[in-house]
């Protein structure tokens, strides 16, 4: 599929725009470079043509600012696999958004087969490239380890993350399980379940356990019941011996009374509460003796007082008047209340009265109706409101009438006549307003010279040739970093090599000495020796058994001298042979030291020389001496950059100056065609004068004609409201008459009726009081006259005389007094007299209950002895002899009973061992004894029940089923999902093997030519080494070595990653055929030549398929320019 | 005249779901099948019905406990005090209700067996044949009591009928032949769905497990109540339990982000809410971006602020391509390789070794059966990983 144009028909802040990308000829790559600064839109195209192909995002639209989003549209023509030519547009609807060029819905199938199905995930994972992905990509193919499978793979499919993925898909399914693990989910939750394994079955009520648990109780309860029969036993020795003792001591007890009881007076028992009875009737005597006394004081002062108080006979009579007198009322009120206001109000009322009638009589004649009776013209305060509206109603329209017919002539009079109608001048204000916006080209020619001045400061620091430096490319700023940061650490190895490489050398030097003189030494002897000597010795004397003489003999005796003196030294020798073999230990491990450090020196040495070129060669591409620190590489890089942007920027303000320069111009001439159309003729020079004057003219002259015209408006407006002003002012005066006329008011207009107002609300009010004072002045009459009939009634009861001119109030007062007076001695008397039958009654009571106590006495001591004695001492002894015959019966009651209490022969046995005063102790310790086992087995017994009952009530272990339940089912999950991971690593290990040997033939070969023409010089080939775990991608330098994949800079692994990518694409266009390719921005950081390589790459692509290329540099527009032939441009501007 | 037909209640078999690591549905369920039992008894008693029917497998443990037979004989004794009788049959795990070893289980609860397989209750005569061991592989219908005339007859038979997946083959008989049997009828157990047949004038039903322990068994959670009159028994099912399993599926492939994904799943959730009794959710969720963890980690934060709802499980899988995958070169190379003899060998090791190590009660997970699922979920389970990966 190709893209030959991409339609923006309204996304983002584009309208009906176009990026065309044109076939390319025969022989020349398919190549379109998309130049456009920041914000010229490269993204908003990019992702244009993504949502053409896969459809546009459903809510939240980041380009639906200038149309809404249902509004947007963008579109594409297409080259399509067995379709040819088409022209296809997409809008932002949820289906049927693909359309064909006459706008009719088009199935998405028509897309996704010619994309092989690919989503839009996996089309930019596969087919864009862009800076960061190139850093990324090449930071993760580290960690494949070089695996070839996976390094092609993300080259094919984009995805870097194989290893990572595999890994962690490892270490999930190990933290599940791992064989012979012990920190695994799975050993953790086996060894769990056992647990709770143990405490179900443990709990678990099987018929066994509960008949165990039942057999446990009942001989519990067997047990706890013989403990509880002898417990009854030893109770009964202790109420045995309790009994025997008790006996025993109360018998003691009613010896000494007997002996007591010898000595009191004889005679029966006293009655029950004779002691308290006898006490009672001495007090009753005592008290009622007095009683008799004060009675007899009492009755003589109350027959004295009964006669100081005699009766008033009238006074009951005169009560009964004045009680009738106060119940009677008139209007409602207490009479004597009324009658004293009356008396004392009276003649005030009447002057009230008279008063009010002279205010009405000159009311009327204010109002000129004096002959008029008052009533007729009292009207309510409601209806006389009513009349003061209808009067102002009548006087409001005819003010209005008169208003708004003095405004009318104002107005015509103001108005004038009508002036001239403006000209249209539109054209001459449109070319006026174009002309002024870029009449002023002063700002941006200072933008020029600023700039320029801006450019000389960044160049300052900078050699002269600077920008030869820039246009042959600058090194890639990663590279700078990565020499500065690397270099002070190679060279502190170098020096640390070197220090380690001497002391090694040094330490192997002496090693070897000590061993050359341990090897010297004598002592040094070793088995060799000592063998050889004592083979000597044999043969010796075998050859001396064998003949017997003297020199054998000799001969024998020497090598057996000489045997034993090597085995002598061999002895003494053993230590310095160790030490010799120690020695040898030391020079080898110091031997092995000093190469390995001598390695290490050669490779650091190797690497320091390496490195100092290539900082030499950084040092020449920034224009610095060849000797200059790599520290000071990223400040001259960042110089350059900034002088080269800065150049950049100069020549962007001096175009942008030319095309304002251009627009001017034509301002100029569209302004002089439209004043000439408006007639105004002249020289050019003064020309935007005239055409201001005129303007400004045509602005007064349409204020003019505005205002006039409002002016006309306002006068018909005000015609409309006098006419109805004046159908109101009829209105108004229909209504007053209706009023009037009800009135002795006629011929009075609507401003005599408000004049006269006041008279008739003050007329209401007065009319109003005068009733209301002559009906009260009737009631208070009325009462004065009842008043007096009564007094003359009252005074006569009393047998005085009535005088007629007193004061009824003063009459009747002097009666209530003497009344008052009458029941107060009546009520003393009568007092005294109920008093005095008290005290006579009390007197005879007290001198009966003496009697009768006297009597009562007599009965209570009779038949007692000690009849010589006061009443209460006499009943003291006595009672003290029934005391102790009381004591004794009770004492033998209760030995009697204690020993009925206990069992026969147990009390026996016990009465027979007293006295013994540790008898006791020794029945409350057999008691304890008894008691202590009872409980005890109490306690099982009730324990026993407990686990039984328990066993079914309180063993349910339902949480523990629960977490039982729940862990395996996540066992079951967790063993599931390890498997799936186990599957998947497995799956893709092998797919990844199958991958390596499918595409390495091909693939391979494009890798190899993509990354060394990318990395040239310093890399010649890749190779691929076979190894246990599979097949590993190794470079290959120059001179042979081979790097291992993850031992590569950072920057060559972008490099290698990017060098995959591409020969991804062209496996996938063998395949499938080509789809067109993005690469977004990836060379911004690689010097020109490394640039220019990667722009042949693109030019690969091109030739395989289409490759499209955002930027925003302007240099690497022009090294495409120069490096692939038949470059298409596209500059977007902002 | 109504009956409540139940049966499978499992007493003491606890519900088996992720979601009980909640601690709050852990607390609330961990006496499930108990509890459940106590409503149906409950039930039993405000229906004021004839008698309760339950048609074996009451017990769950292959081991007797007799704790669990003190619960039943509790809560049966007190639908007895309140005037509703029980009728009952031993299942295949019912060896707690063996009267000859355990004993009478109280006045008024009838157990049929063999030695005593009819009683008559309110003018319905209840017949019934007890397991006598833990499988049966014969028929029982045979030994079946004829119907008595003039009495609505009742059968209560513990049986895989003609056979049901998930379940094995005990005492099987065929609906036919049930249901020509002349009893009105037919109260059924073992199978864990509920089911209905019916045959003219006579219905069988399959009242079904009343509490769910698991997805598996989702469709139950209901008891039968049969009403028996003049006409043909009529059927209603009442729910009794106090969780219940469900499925939600769910598409995130036209998300364009996090929040889209989480109103997705958050609409899924609320969607499942049910307002009287828990609910434990297992998500399949249609993804090209998200992994089970991935999935599991936002259900989990959403159901914060959702009462009564719990993740059961949550499943991925990726989107079905368009077209072929041919394009994809590691899915298609990862299939051959599921093809080769070295990987399937290798791959059956591994499985082997994983399924030893296992719990043998669960190595079920890992059967032979389940292996084509597998495969196809590992490559999901790649791909997914490793599109995750690159767009972090």
């Amino acid at each position: 599929m190709r893209l030959n144009r991409l339609d923006l028909t309204r996304y983002g802040r584009f309208s009906d725009a176009q990026i065309v990308l044109p076939i390319p000829e025969d022989d020349t790559a398919d190549v379109t470079v998309i130049y456009g600064l920041n914000e010229a839109g490269k993204s908003t195209a990019f992702t244009a043509y993504l949502e053409l192909l896969f459809g546009m995002k459903t809510r939240d639209h980041p380009y639906e600012f200038r149309f809404k989003r249902s509004d947007l549209l963008v579109g594409a023509e297409l080259d399509m696999p067995n379709r040819g030519r088409v022209v296809l547009q997409r809008n932002s609807k949820k289906t049927q958004s693909l359309l064909d060029d006459q706008g009719r819905p088009v199935e998405d199938t028509y897309l996704t087969a010619a994309l092989q199905g690919l989503g839009r995930d996996d089309y930019v994972e596969r087919f864009l490239l862009n800076g960061e992905g190139l850093r990324k990509g090449g930071a993760r193919i580290a960690g494949a380890q070089g695996d070839l499978g996976q390094l092609l793979h993300a080259g094919v499919s984009g995805l870097t993350g194989m290893a990572s993925t595999l890994d962690q898909m490892a270490a999930r399914a190990d933290r599940f399980h791992k064989k012979g693990g012990r920190g695994t989910d799975l050993k953790r939750a086996k060894d769990r379940l056992t647990e709770i394994g143990q405490e179900l079955r443990a709990t678990r009520l099987t018929p066994e356990r509960e008949r165990g648990l039942a057999a446990a109780c009942d001989k519990a309860t067997a047990t706890f019941d013989a403990a509880d029969c002898e417990l009854g036993d030893a109770r009964l020795r202790e109420a045995a011996s309790s009994a025997a003792q008790l006996w025993y001591d109360r018998s003691e007890d009613i010896r000494v009374i007997d002996a007591d009881l010898l000595k009191l007076p004889d005679g029966p028992d006293l009655r029950k509460g004779s002691t308290e009875a006898i006490a009672r009737l001495v007090a009753t005597i005592t008290e009622k003796t007095l009683r008799v006394s004060e009675a007899d004081e009492n009755i003589t002062a109350l027959a004295k007082d009964i006669a100081d108080h005699p009766a008033d006979d009238a006074a009951e009579a005169m009560a009964a008047e004045l009680a009738q007198l106060d119940q009677l009322t008139i209007d409602g009120a207490p009479l004597m209340a009324r009658a004293a206001t009356a008396v004392s109000d009276l003649g005030k009322r009447i002057a009230d009265r008279n008063t009010l009638r002279e205010q009405i009589d000159q009311t009327l004649a204010g109002l000129s109706v004096a002959d008029v009776p008052a009533a007729s013209l009292v009207v309510g305060p409601e209806k006389l409101e009513d009349l003061a509206q209808a009067a102002q109603a009548v006087l409001t329209a005819q003010n209005a009438v008169e208003t708004i017919t003095e405004g009318v002539a104002l107005a015509k009079e103001q108005r004038g006549e009508a002036p001239p109608e403006p000209q249209d001048l539109s054209h001459l204000q449109a070319a006026w307003d174009t002309w002024q916006t870029v009449a002023d080209v002063t700002a941006q020619q200072n933008t020029v010279t600023t700039e320029t001045a801006r450019l000389a400061t960044a160049v300052v620091v900078l050699p002269k040739v600077w920008a030869e430096l820039v246009d042959a490319g600058l090194p890639a700023r990663e590279t700078l970093i990565d020499v500065a940061r690397t270099m002070p650490s190679v060279a502190a190895d170098l020096a640390s090599a070197q220090t380690e490489h001497k002391k090694c050398d040094s330490a192997y030097r002496l090693a070897q000495s000590k061993r050359q003189a341990d090897e010297a030494a004598p002592s040094a002897i070793d088995l060799a020796t000592t063998a050889q000597a004592r083979r000597l010795r044999d043969e010796k004397w075998v050859t001396h058994r064998g003949a017997m003489s003297a020199k054998t003999a000799d001969e024998f005796e020497a090598a057996m001298h000489g045997d034993d003196d090597a085995h002598a030294s061999f002895a003494d020798g053993s230590e310095a042979r160790v030490q010799l073999a120690t020695a040898w230990r030391d020079e080898k491990a110091a031997l092995v030291l000093r190469d390995k450090s001598q390695e290490r020196f050669d490779r650091v040495t190797q690497h320091h020389s390496e490195l100092a070129t290539q900082s030499s060669a950084l040092a020449k591409a920034l224009g610095l001496a060849p000797d200059t620190s790599p520290a000071a590489f990223t400040d001259r890089y960042t110089a350059l950059v900034q002088a080269a942007q800065t150049a950049a920027h100069l020549e962007n303000v001096k175009a942008e100056f030319v095309v304002l320069s251009d627009h001017r111009s034509a301002a100029d001439a569209d302004l002089k065609t439209a004043a000439k159309l408006a007639g105004i003729e002249g020289a050019d020079s003064d020309l935007a004068s005239r055409v201001r004057a005129a303007l400004t003219l045509q602005d007064s002259v349409r204020q003019t004609w505005a205002q006039w015209s409002r002016a006309k408006d306002a006068i018909t407006d005000l015609e409309g409201k006098a006419a109805q002003a004046g159908s109101d002012k009829d209105t108004a005066d229909h209504t007053f008459a209706a009023f009037i006329a009800a009135l002795p008011l006629a011929g009075r207009t609507a401003q005599d009726l408000i004049a006269a107002l006041p008279h008739l609300r003050n007329l209401h009010r007065l009319h109003s009081d005068h009733e209301k004072l002559v009906l009260r002045i009737e009631a208070l009459e009325d009462a004065v006259a009842l008043l007096s009939a009564s007094a003359a009634r009252i005074t006569a009861m009393g047998g005085d005389v009535n005088d007629p001119e007193a004061d009824p109030l003063a009459v009747i007062e002097k009666v209530r007094i003497r009344v008052a007076r009458a029941a107060s001695t009546t009520t003393r008397r009568e007092e005294a007299q109920r008093r005095h039958t008290a005290e006579t009654t009390a007197r005879k009571a007290a001198t009966d209950a003496v009697d009768v106590a006297q009597a009562e006495l007599s009965d209570w001591f009779k038949d007692q002895g000690a009849e010589d004695l006061a009443a209460t001492a006499r009943v003291a002894l006595l009672a003290k002899r029934d005391a102790l015959r009381a004591a004794r019966n009770a004492h033998d009651i209760a030995r009697k009973a204690a020993r009925g209490g206990a069992k026969a022969a147990l009390f026996d046995e016990e009465l027979a061992l007293l006295p013994n005063t540790s008898r006791a102790a020794e029945v409350q310790q057999l008691m304890v004894d008894a008691q202590a086992t009872r409980d005890l087995t109490f306690e099982m017994h009730h324990e026993a029940k407990r686990l039984y009952q328990e066993a079914f009530d309180a063993a349910d272990r339902s949480e523990l089923a629960t977490e039982q339940a729940t862990i395996r089912e996540e066992l079951r999950t967790g063993a599931r999902q390890a498997a799936v991971l186990r599957l998947g690593v497995l799956a893709a290990k092998g797919a990844l093997r199958r991958l390596a040997s499918e595409r390495r033939t091909t693939m391979l070969r494009d890798v190899e030519e993509a990354f060394v023409a990318i990395t040239a010089p310093a890399w010649s080939s890749v190779d691929v080494w076979s190894q246990t775990e599979g097949e590993k991608l190794v470079g290959i330098q120059p001179d042979g070595t081979a790097v291992p994949v993850e031992m590569m800079s950072t920057g060559t692994m972008g490099q290698l990653y990017f060098a995959l990518r591409i020969a991804g694409y062209r496996s996938f266009a063998r395949d499938f055929g080509p789809l067109p390719m993005i690469l977004d921005d990836i060379m911004e950081t690689f010097d020109d030549e490394r640039a220019k390589a990667a722009l042949q790459l693109c030019s690969d692509i091109g030739r395989s398929g289409q490759a499209i290329i955002f930027t925003h540099h302007a240099h690497l527009v022009d090294l495409a320019r120069d490096t692939i032939e038949g470059v298409n441009i596209v500059e977007m501007l902002r | 005249m109504r009956l409540i037909v139940s049966a499978d209640t499992h007493l003491d078999s606890p519900i088996r779901s992720v979601a009980l690591r909640n601690p709050a549905l852990g607390d609330r369920l961990k006496q499930a099948s108990r509890d459940t039992f106590r409503g149906i008894v409950d039930l039993a008693i405000s229906e004021s019905v004839v008698a309760l029917v339950l048609a074996g497998d009451i017990f769950d443990n292959d081991f007797p406990d007799l704790k669990s037979r003190a619960f039943l004989v509790t809560q049966l004794a007190r639908a007895a005090s309140a005037g509703v009788p029980t009728v009952l049959i031993r299942g295949n795990h019912d060896a707690l209700l063996d009267h000859n070893a355990h004993g009478a289980l109280g006045p008024d609860i009838h157990l049929l067996h063999k030695g005593n397989p009819s009683v008559e209750i309110a003018g319905v005569a209840f017949h019934g044949l007890s397991f006598d061991s833990s499988h049966i592989a014969d028929s029982l219908l045979p030994d079946y009591p004829a119907p008595i005339a003039g009495l609505t007859n009742v059968g209560l038979m513990h049986t895989s009928l003609g056979g049901s997946a998930g379940h094995d083959p005990y005492a099987p008989c065929a609906e036919q032949d049930l249901l020509a049997h002349g009893f009105d009828l037919w109260c059924l157990g073992h199978i864990h769905t509920p089911f209905e047949r019916t045959s003219g004038p006579v219905l069988a039903v399959m009242p079904g497990i009343p509490q769910p322990r698991h997805f598996g068994e989702r469709f139950g959670g209901c008891v039968a109540i049969v009403t028996l009159g003049d006409g043909p028994p009529v059927l209603e099912r009442r729910s009794v339990g106090h969780l219940r399993f469900v499925e939600a599926e769910l598409d995130l492939t036209d998300c364009a982000d996090q929040s889209e994904v989480l109103q997705v799943i958050d609409n899924a959730l609320k969607g499942a809410q049910d307002p009287v009794r828990d609910t434990a959710v297992r998500l399949r969720v249609l993804t090209a971006r998200h992994t089970t963890d991935d999935l599991h980690a936002l259900a989990n934060e959403l159901l914060e602020s959702i009462d009564r709802v719990f993740i059961d499980k949550v499943k991925s899988f990726a989107p079905d391509k368009p077209t072929d995958d041919n394009a994809d070169d590691l899915v298609r190379l990862m299939r051959e390789e599921l093809q080769e003899a070295g990987f399937q060998q290798a791959n059956a090791q591994m499985l082997e070794e994983l399924r030893i190590a296992l719990p043998a009660d669960i190595r079920d997970a890992l059967s032979e059966d389940a292996l084509d699922e597998l495969l196809e979920d590992a490559i999901a389970e790649v791909s997914l990983s490793l599109h995750g990966m690159d767009a972090q």
